[in-house]
């Protein structure tokens, strides 16, 4: 009786402590092939219910990191736990718990597409797939090729068909490594729109991608890998806040003196016309100064000139992402080199 | 200016973030798929790779099954009646009842080999293992799934001839229990010896290779048409060290109750090329090698 009491309150107090816990947990993950370190020190969490965007430049080590999760790779230093579970001892239950879709397109010569959906939810034990199977084949449109052998598919039938099958057996952490590498718009679009819907359904996201887009578009936090190194992780809105630069255009009532020009020397300031000029300047709120675009406007009022029209942006997560990648690479290189234009929102 | 150059992760900014507004859903399904892992443990998964891999030679059954059957009643017809005339009788029995339980393993043998190491090795060429090696599966269980499939194809293109020589004449059923013993283990033995090679090469050569260059050689050389007591010098005894020896004469003791080497050590000998062959394709899976790297 005692110990049944004690049984039920260590249950308790179990699922209590889990209440708090991340459903991906990375401890200082490192993996190496020969002398290349493809993925160096990487600690990360991820929070059940979170879409999470991983970017960075080709070879940063993304796919890497994804195999380390998923059992693709299975030598590597370091600690990796799924629900709590370590992924290379308790594996049959991390794998259950996860479902990948790998950026490499692969086809199964012998099956049907619907044959191979089946055959994927069995491997995971899954009964009665060929409902699943035809309701996720209906979803992704495919059901015309239901029955066709899935060496024939296109390139982007194939991508629709290997997200198929990683979400056969109905993952809790899904694995989406480029997901929309030769998909058309439209289906991008859909399948948008359907890892929203997942995430509702209780599907927490990790995904790597090159459209920076996607990430800006879905993502609540943003990790930026390059040569192996996470070099940054942050919530999407705050990324955009702390490194994303602002511009503004004021275009004024006539020529602008000699003399303001000298007084916004100090200011990023370039002029692209007579009777205009542009500031740039950070996102972010510094309570120790007057902000930029106050001591310019204030410029401007002091030599008695009127506005006539102000027009704003704001850099892109593209940018930014290029930006930090770029000093990542060359940390001497000094100031950013923000690009002409920026990004109209 | 406020975040320039701070290009650097901070401890808690890779911590997770606060439980989103989906938090609870998302630990209601992680709570189910662990209790869904703890209690499959992979068993229906196992029977499901065993299924697609019965399903896959099956369909190609004129390939898999009937063109290796018909094959081998040539080698029959060609030896058994060309050579059967002159030798008429080999330790006792007819030559034709000698000749089958040979060509019963040298079809087996070749079959299992190609199964389960052709499989895998395309599996591999074109990317699907990967939905393989992210299954709950534990590495005994794709061995039973592969193997298993395997040894069905080589009983069936076994059976198969078998049939087809007692339809011919040929009378061939010793001991039940002995047959039975050598096909099972045989088939076993180099289903797992092609899964090893298929999860090792790396290309269609080396998976050639073994078959044309290792195992034709050493079931022609392994008394599958004569018996080596009638060879020459040296030979018999050379021979006595190929183990497919061992199980063409196990399988024809058990056929027909004529053996060259002892049956009993025919046996040790199948049965430890098994555990041997399950330990190095059991210890290839478990840490990786080649597949998870
Ligand atoms: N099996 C392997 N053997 C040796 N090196 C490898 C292997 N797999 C990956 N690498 C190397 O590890 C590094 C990281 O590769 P990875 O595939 O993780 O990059 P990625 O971020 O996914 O790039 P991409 O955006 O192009 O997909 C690369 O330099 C790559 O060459
Ligand atoms: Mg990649």
């Amino acid at each position: 009786m005692t110990l049944g009491f004690t049984l039920v309150g260590i249950e308790v107090g179990w699922a209590f402590v889990r209440k708090t816990e991340p459903l991906l947990s990375i401890e200082r993950l490192t993996k190496r092939y020969g002398d290349l370190v493809a993925v160096r020190d990487l600690s990360l969490e991820i929070a059940p219910g979170e879409i999470f965007a991983m970017l960075g430049p080709n070879g940063a080590g993304k796919t890497t990191l994804i195999g380390c999760v998923t059992g693709l790779i299975q030598h590597f230093d370091g600690t990796v736990r799924v629900a709590g579970y370590d992924v290379r001892r308790d594996y049959q239950v991390t794998r259950q718990v996860v479902g990948v879709v790998p950026q490499e397109l692969n086809f199964d010569a012998f099956c049907s597409t619907r044959q191979i959906l089946i055959y994927q939810g069995g491997y995971f034990g899954r009964r009665r797939a060929c409902e699943r199977a035809d309701e996720l084949l209906r979803i992704f449109g495919l059901s015309e090729k239901a029955s066709a052998n899935s060496r024939w598919l296109s390139g982007g039938m194939k991508r629709r068909l290997m997200i198929c099958k990683a979400l056969m057996h109905q993952p809790a952490l899904l694995f989406l490594d480029e997901p929309t590498a030769g998909v058309d718009v439209e289906l991008r679009d859909e399948l948008w729109a359907y890892v929203r819907r997942l995430r509702e359904e209780g599907v927490t996201v990790f995904l790597t991608t090159h459209y920076l887009e996607e990430a800006e578009q879905l993502a609540d936090r943003i990790g930026i890998l390059n040569q192996g190194r996470l070099i940054l992780v942050d919530r999407r809105d705050r990324l955009l806040n702390r490194f994303g630069t602002r511009w503004l255009t004021v275009t004024c009532d006539r020529k602008l003196p000699k003399p303001l020009k000298d007084r916004l020397a100090p200011f990023q300031v370039t002029f692209p016309g007579p009777d205009c000029l542009r500031v740039r300047y950070r996102g972010a709120r510094d309570p120790e100064r007057v902000p930029v675009v106050e001591q310019v406007l204030a410029a401007v009022r002091d030599a008695g000139m009127q506005v006539r029209s102000l027009e704003g942006g704001r850099s892109s997560l593209e940018e930014i992402f290029r930006n930090i990648v770029k000093r990542d690479n060359h940390p001497d290189a000094g100031a950013v080199v923000e690009p002409e234009g920026g990004y109209v929102r | 200016m406020c975040g320039e150059g701070v290009v650097k992760v901070d401890a808690p900014q890779t911590g997770a973030v606060a439980p989103g507004v989906h938090a609870d859903a998302a630990r209601c399904r992680v709570d189910a798929l662990v209790a869904r892992a703890r209690r499959e443990r992979g068993v229906y998964g196992c029977v499901i790779l065993f299924r697609r891999e019965l399903d896959r030679f099956l369909r190609y059954s004129a390939q898999t099954i009937v063109s290796p059957a018909l094959t081998t009643l040539l080698w029959f017809l060609v030896f058994g009646y060309s050579l059967g005339e002159r030798l008429q009788e080999i330790k006792g029995i007819p030559y034709v009842d000698f000749l089958v339980p040979g060509l019963v393993m040298m079809a087996l043998i070749i079959n299992t080999f190609l199964n389960s190491g052709f499989s895998f090795f395309i599996s591999k060429i074109h990317g699907t293992v990967v939905d393989l090696m992210v299954t709950p599966l534990t590495p005994l269980q794709i061995i039973a799934g592969y193997t298993g499939a395997s040894v069905v194809r080589g009983i069936a293109v076994g059976g198969v001839i078998w049939a087809v020589a007692i339809l011919m004449g040929a009378s061939t059923l010793h001991q039940v229990g002995i047959t039975v013993a050598f096909l099972l283990l045989t088939c076993m033995s180099f289903a797992l010896f092609g899964l090893i090679v298929g999860i090792l090469a790396r290309d269609f050569d080396h998976i050639n290779f073994i078959p044309n260059f290792l195992i034709m050689p050493f079931t022609f050389l392994g008394g599958v048409f004569y018996s080596i007591d009638m060879l020459p010098g040296p030979w018999d005894t050379v021979s006595r060290f190929n183990p497919i020896l061992y199980m063409v004469n196990g399988l024809r003791y058990g056929m027909t109750g004529v053996s060259d080497v002892p049956v009993g050590l025919g046996l040790a000998i199948v049965t430890v090329s098994v555990l041997l062959c399950l330990g190095i394709a059991w210890w290839l899976l478990a840490t990786g090698r080649k597949l998870r790297e």
